[in-house]
């Protein structure tokens, strides 16, 4: 019951992301084309694709960072690019590569983050405190940024990314370099906060990652949708009961898989 | 559940305003003092102390232009305002490009655009806090040498006016803008309006408008030996735009010398109306760029995917060939290096730029010289021609080969692997710096050779000391550089400008002008002695001497950069 009450609120409520045959190229080249995407709130949307296919152009189109060439974008319900700082209010975006400034302390750079979203600093202490228990940052986070390993940057930022509470967090390649214990506290982290209504549109070619804690997967192959739905929508369409790994090779390079299954039989 | 969700107060709209960017910048620059002080004192005092030396090397330069234009009334009454006249004026035209590079650079191109534009961060703080970046970045070369510049003046002019020191600093700091505007409208017109590899057709352009531009200012310097005196009128009348009263440099010009002669009112009002350009066009430029900035930052991005793509070259290829005497491995290094300094119209185009310029000069030797190159002026040019081209030379060593090694930083595990000795790895920076500085610098030495007829034994002389120098200079560059390397940085500029770049610069400004006197003794001592042509004991003695130095600092700096190399950890 609670489950249908929460679908009917998703289909009700005005999307977190909402993007609408938008298209971007770079010279020739088609990076994202006529792409129409709706993520509600309350849910973990995984977004993959093998390189090169348009994820991190869509993303950063969504962060407001590029702008389509066509069609529109809209975060909960603030267009970016006419009313952009409004939707940035409402996002944080956790780039693949992690930036943070050299010559500040983890601290000084999450009390940077709280500033610049006006976060009263009792609050910013606070969560800053949760978050360095949480993620286990207490051993490194006043020494300078710069003598941190990819996995302790990761975690600096993706701190800096919840600090105000985003309604939509977008992140790309979130466990990249994160031990063990740590994925284990993100996935739980991200499905805590859709689960309190909030938005998480991640990407990542960790399929395993994406399988586990997703609630829909988008595949997208040079600038298209190709696939969406739910792991039972993405089997149903690829007609596979097999893993995601599978199923996204066979959508993204269904002649090797076909060689590939052929070989096998043949083996 | 996601942290203090219950108690988190929403964000506001409110955006954050230039002084919070500011102040996490001045937190940045406060660590970084207090690392600089307590990790590495000795470093830091170094700097200072090196800092001092280039700074007093300047005034004293200063200070004698200045007595040897003010031994004649006349010449100082003409000359000392053209100077300052030259001075603003050719700062104004560098700082307008230097700002526009680094406008260009930290506004479009670094991963701390991407992250504070996807926060709620207006574009207009993001680009004022770019511009005062910019303005500290770019004028730091103005301080430099615009304060020894004042004190000399100072010192030269006993009597110049009491308020002389604080205006002099107030028409450089209300200067330093006006070019700073221009530069960031430059560089948010060239990520607007053009894509990548129309930069780069832009970069060749100006590169030759720049050289057309000085053929036509060496011309115009010119002097025709039997009328001087019309030369002198014709060079001024020539150079007299630079006195213009639109000219923002005229301003400060005429404001300093109305402070030099206690025309306090003259020079203030002077300084309002450069206080209040400099604060229009600030507003004007910071307003334009920052309204349209998005979508300059979008083309910017956006242009990177257009490009044409490379043709694949096998691994040596022809440009292998260059370094056939080098063994395999060591040939693939230097190969890699040298397919990099050609794929980087920054490295190759400076340096066309800098010795076509040289070339330029020397094809005009003729005009200045006279008839007898061993006469005169004649023995003095070679010296002049020495010094300049290996000035010229140390200035590329120290800008492009002096990083070579720190730019390794990121493949140290693949140059590591290698079946190599850090001794090898050097040789083979060593080999592709040599060839590409003996390539340009041998040209320029012959030609300057051809240009003056010298007699053959003094040819062989200026190319061997050049092709000295060159092992010297490269050897001083690539060895300091693993000396002390900067493998974390991948900006190859801030690499140059750093500590270990600044050491490399003293050292090989030192056995320049080492060698530069050794040239300076030699000829000195034929001219003495009246040779026209031959070479004597004496002198093969000490070009041998100075061949010895050259060679010895260059060996002695890549061993102890090789001896270094080999105890850090990949």
């Amino acid at each position: 019951m609670g489950l249908l009450i929460s679908q009917f609120v998703a289909a009700t409520m005005k999307p977190s992301i909402d993007i609408q045959s938008v298209h971007k190229s770079f010279g020739s080249k088609v990076a994202v084309r006529d792409l129409t995407l709706s993520v509600p709130p309350g849910e973990l949307f995984a977004f993959l694709g093998p390189n090169g296919a348009g994820k991190t152009t869509t993303i950063k189109m969504i962060c407001g960072l590029l702008h389509p060439q066509r069609g529109t974008i809209d975060v909960c319900g603030h267009r970016m690019g006419i009313n952009g700082l409004a939707g940035k209010a409402k996002l944080a975006y956790v780039p693949d590569q992690p930036f943070l400034y050299d010559k500040l302390t983890g601290r000084e750079f999450l009390s940077f983050v709280g500033e610049m979203y006006r976060i009263a600093s009792d609050v910013q202490h606070r969560v800053i405190n949760e978050l360095t228990e949480q993620l286990d940052m207490g051993d490194f986070l006043n020494n300078l940024t710069e003598t941190y390993s990819h996995g302790m940057k990761q975690k600096v930022v993706l701190s800096a990314a919840l600090l105000h509470d985003p309604e939509v967090l977008i992140i790309d390649e979130p466990m990249v370099g994160l031990d063990p214990r740590t994925v284990r506290v993100v996935k739980d982290l991200f499905r805590a906060r859709v689960r309190e209504g909030r938005t998480v549109f991640m990407s990542t070619h960790t399929l395993g990652v994406a399988e586990a804690v997703a609630d829909r997967i988008g595949i997208i192959n040079q600038g298209e949708v190709i696939a969406l739905g739910t792991m039972d929508d993405l089997r149903s369409q690829a007609a596979s009961e097999h893993s995601l790994e599978d199923i996204f090779l066979q959508l993204t390079h269904p002649e090797a898989e076909t060689d590939r299954g052929g070989l096998s039989e043949a083996g | 559940m996601s942290p203090s969700s219950d108690t988190h107060s929403p964000p506001t709209l409110a955006p954050i305003g230039l002084a919070s960017l500011l102040r996490i910048k001045w937190v940045a620059i406060r660590n970084r003092l207090h690392q600089a002080i307590v990790n590495s004192p000795i470093k830091f005092l170094s700097t200072i102390v090196l800092l001092g030396v280039v700074w007093a090397g300047l005034y004293g330069l200063f200070m004698a232009v200045f007595i040897f234009l003010k031994q004649s009334r006349m010449e100082a009454a003409i000359a000392i305002p053209m100077v300052f006249s030259f001075f603003f004026v050719a700062m104004l035209v560098m700082l307008t490009i230097s700002n526009a590079i680094i406008a260009y650079t930290s506004l479009f191109a670094v991963e701390e655009a991407a992250y504070l534009l996807s926060a709620p961060v207006p574009a207009k703080a993001y680009v004022s806090l770019k511009y005062v970046e910019t303005l500290i970045f770019s004028s730091w070369s103005l301080v430099l040498l615009g304060l020894p510049l004042m004190f000399a003046m100072a010192s030269v002019n006993e009597g110049a006016g009491q308020y002389y020191h604080i205006f002099f600093i107030s028409f450089f700091i209300s200067f330093v803008p006006i070019p700073g505007a221009a530069g960031l409208v430059l560089a948010w017109v060239i990520a607007r309006f053009f894509d990548r590899n129309v930069r780069r057709r832009i970069i060749l352009v100006a590169s030759f408008l720049l050289v057309f531009a000085l053929v036509w200012a060496v011309q115009s310097m010119t002097v025709n030996e039997h009328k001087p005196n019309e030369w002198l009128t014709g060079f001024l009348l020539r150079l007299r735009f630079a006195q213009s009263t639109l000219l923002p440099s005229t301003w400060v010009v005429r404001g300093v010398e109305a402070a030099i002669d206690w025309r306090t009112s003259e020079a203030f009002a002077y300084l309002c109306v450069t206080v209040a350009n400099a604060l229009f066009l600030s507003w004007v430029a910071v307003a334009l760029v920052a309204k349209n900035f998005m979508s300059a930052f979008d083309h910017a991005l956006s242009s990177r995917g257009g490009e044409r793509s490379t043709p694949a070259a096998p691994a040596l290829g022809r440009a292998g060939k260059v370094f056939f005497y080098l063994p395999t491995h060591q040939r693939l290094i230097a190969t890699k290096d040298l397919r990099t300094f050609f794929r980087d119209p920054i490295q190759w185009t400076q340096l066309v730029v800098l010795f076509g310029l040289m070339g330029l000069y020397l094809m005009n030797i003729p005009r200045f010289s006279g008839a007898n190159p061993l006469e005169g002026w004649g023995m003095v040019i070679p010296f002049l021609n020495f010094g300049a081209i290996t000035f010229i030379l140390a200035t590329f060593t120290s800008r492009f080969v002096f990083p070579l090694v720190s730019l390794e930083g990121q493949q140290l595990w693949l140059i590591g692997m290698l079946p190599l000795s850090t001794w090898q790895i050097l040789i083979a920076k060593f080999a592709f710096a040599m060839t590409v500085s003996t390539f340009v610098t041998i040209s320029t030495t012959l030609l300057a050779v051809i240009m003056l007829k010298m007699p053959l034994s003094w040819a062989v002389l200026q190319v061997v000391m050049t092709l000295a120098t060159c092992v010297g200079l490269c050897g001083c560059a690539v060895g300091i550089g693993a000396r002390l390397p900067m493998f974390d940085q991948r900006n190859a500029a801030r690499i140059a400008n750093g500590f270990g770049g600044t050491v490399n610069l003293i050292a090989s400004v030192a056995l320049v002008l080492t060698l530069l006197f050794g040239m300076g003794a030699v000829g000195y001592h034929n001219r003495s002695m009246g040779f026209e042509g031959s070479l004597d004991g004496a002198t093969l003695l000490l070009a041998g001497a100075m061949v010895f130095v050259a060679v010895c600092a260059g060996w002695a700096a890549l061993a102890m950069g090789a001896r270094h190399l080999r105890r850090v950890e990949i």
